[in-house]
């Protein structure tokens, strides 16, 4: 237990301790290099900066889009690898899963290649418009859609893969007893299945809420390749590491940090709550 | 006679492996040519005229040529590139090997040991593991920064070390494959904790070894905001993650200014071999760890 115990200390408790410790400070300026006890100034800096509510409001724009399709592109296609009995559909899980390979940077550079007019593959789907250059794809109002494909694409597998096991967890005896009664495919699939994976399509629903609230690569790389159309502080968390590397503001950064870890925390306390990932102790006991 | 109405068993199943097959080629297509333009030429990708997906342009003198422009990046003959793949590694082993010191013991005392706080550490593990990592990484900052190690890679590879999730593994491991009889039995043969750790639980453990170590690794190795945050001021010590950033600042597609100051190019194959080699690694990982995976893969479905 104990060289975790000080690896929790240093990596998580420590410096939430420190953070929501500098968060109490004043900034210091340039007439008063002294930083002292500022209460909850640090956080009045934070929440009235003027681009605080637009973080948050650019983060819902996208997760409106992004998570019903996310959740319905896993539990849809869940659905349709666990009715692909034998070959067919584990090669299909496996196809669906490499796309989550990619993490991070390359996926974000695949989406460099996509999205890109004259030498994407599927520059027809926008073939229509009139974008002809990767600076007039990637703008400001695309933004959500273009984060929405971004985060499917890279996302998805994983939590077919998750989903597909839960479904995998339910007892053979329940769809016999449905087919013996007469349910087809479709009737199976809707109303035996989906209900009994209503938890785990939960669980896929919370965990990508918290993730969607600390995206920053995919922002933060596409403002590089916009010419500057989108802006350096669109997600919260890019508003905090603009007040710790641009402005050296180190506590609003930590009241920023501190805010997003409260919105994080409550819904990972839910999540561990709810989804009988603590409970399961009680049963094994 | 009248003609024969395909039944709706047939019209489901045929419409079942469409939608399937359509979805697939969607996610497959991209994939095959982003690797295809690792190995394509810059003119033609710019005049486009490698037929589908580009795969009429593939050579291998064009990938021998690319990797000269990536390898030749960075001052004086350039070796940044390289560099931070080493980086990369370096930081993903030992924050591994420090994620398996650290995860294995305690996953094993929470499972099989009583100790004051037991679930309140349990409890606390659970919320680290589902918790998006990024959150953590400012505060990490200022707590680095704080003791001026700002730029150096040893506090990554400790942060790295803390691995909730690892610990999870292990504690799920322990709780199913060592009883609590056979640690009573052991007990009562007279064998201290610690001999009982090293001498029942760790044999028997090469599943969760190989499951902690592996996914720590991919961890490591695609985390990008938290080397951002730290390492992003020393240029030698960057890791591969941020570095294809710089690649991609350096390219002359985003920006003219910089890119014309340097001696190589970097157009899109050169981004695109970079980024596959980058994947290499995490290939190989893959394919040791592949064994393991698939038996362990109901355990691993809880992790996001």
């Amino acid at each position: 237990m104990a060289p975790y115990a000080l690896l929790f200390l240093v990596a998580a408790a420590i410096p939430i301790g420190y953070a929501l410790w500098i968060s109490l400070q004043k900034a210091p300026t340039l007439v008063n290099p002294q930083s002292g006890f500022g209460g909850i100034d640090a956080y009045v800096t934070a929440v009235t900066d003027f681009r605080f509510f637009d973080t948050f409001i650019n983060i819902f724009t996208v997760m409106i889009v992004w998570l019903p399709l996310m959740i319905i592109g896993i539990v849809g296609l869940a659905l349709l690898v666990h009715a692909s009995p034998g070959r067919f559909g584990e090669s299909m899980r496996f196809i669906y899963f490499l796309p989550g390979a990619l993490a991070g940077i390359a996926n974000f550079v695949l989406w460099v290649y996509l999205l890109n007019p004259s030498i994407s593959p599927i520059a027809f789907l926008w073939q229509g418009s009139v974008l002809s250059n990767l600076k007039e794809v990637v703008t400001a109002e695309n933004l959500p859609l273009i984060l929405t494909a971004m985060l499917f694409f890279q996302g998805v597998g994983t939590w077919i893969v998750i989903v597909y096991g839960g479904l995998n967890g339910i007892a053979e005896e329940v769809f016999e007893a449905a087919k013996i009664d007469g349910a087809n495919a479709w009737q199976l699939a809707w109303r035996i299945k989906l209900p009994l994976i209503r938890p785990w399509i939960g669980y896929a629903a919370l965990m990508n809420l918290a993730y969607g609230f600390q995206l920053f690569l995919e922002p933060y790389l596409l403002r590089q390749i916009s010419s500057g159309s989108i802006e350096g502080e669109w997600a919260p968390t890019q508003l905090g590491y603009a007040f710790a590397f641009t402005n050296r503001n180190f506590p609003a950064a930590a009241a920023m940090s501190i805010i997003l870890l409260v919105i994080t925390l409550a819904i990972g306390m839910f999540i561990v709550f709810r989804s009988g990932l603590f409970g399961e102790e009680e049963k094994s006991k | 006679m009248s003609t024969r109405v395909p039944s709706p068993q047939v019209v489901g199943r045929v419409s079942r492996v469409t939608v399937m097959l359509v979805v697939a080629a969607m996610f497959v297509l991209p994939i095959v040519g982003f690797i295809a333009m690792a190995f394509r030429d810059q003119e033609n990708v710019a005049a486009g005229t490698d037929g589908f997906l580009g795969l009429g342009g593939l050579s291998w003198d064009h990938v021998v040529f690319s990797w000269s422009q990536i390898a030749g990046f960075g001052p004086a003959g350039g070796g940044l590139f390289q560099r931070w793949i080493l980086n990369s590694l370096l930081l993903a082993v030992t924050g591994g090997v420090l994620a398996l010191v650290a995860a294995l013991p305690a996953g094993y005392a929470l499972a099989r040991l009583r100790f004051r706080w037991r679930r309140i550490w349990l409890f606390a593990t659970l919320l680290a593991m589902v918790m998006p990592n990024t959150v953590l990484v400012i505060p990490l900052f200022l707590e680095v920064n704080a003791i001026g190690a700002v730029g150096q890679l040893w506090p990554v590879a400790v942060i790295m070390g803390f691995f909730p999730f690892g610990v999870y593994l292990s504690y799920i491991h322990f709780m199913t494959t060592m009883p609590p009889e056979l640690v009573e039995a052991a007990r009562i043969d007279g064998l201290g904790e610690y001999a009982i750790f090293f001498r029942i639980g760790l044999p028997i453990s090469k599943q969760a070894i190989a499951l902690v170590a592996f996914f720590s690794f991919v961890a490591n190795w695609t985390n990008f905001f938290l080397p951002l945050a730290l390492l992003t001021s020393n240029q030698q010590n960057k890791t591969i993650s941020i570095g294809i950033q710089e690649l991609i600042g350096a390219s002359p597609l985003f920006n003219a200014t910089v890119a014309a100051g340097l001696d190589v190019k970097l157009y899109m194959p050169q981004l695109a071999l970079a980024t596959v080699i980058s994947m290499l690694p995490l290939l190989a990982v893959f394919i040791g760890a592949q064994r393991f995976l698939v038996r362990g893969q109901t355990v691993g479905a809880v992790k996001g």
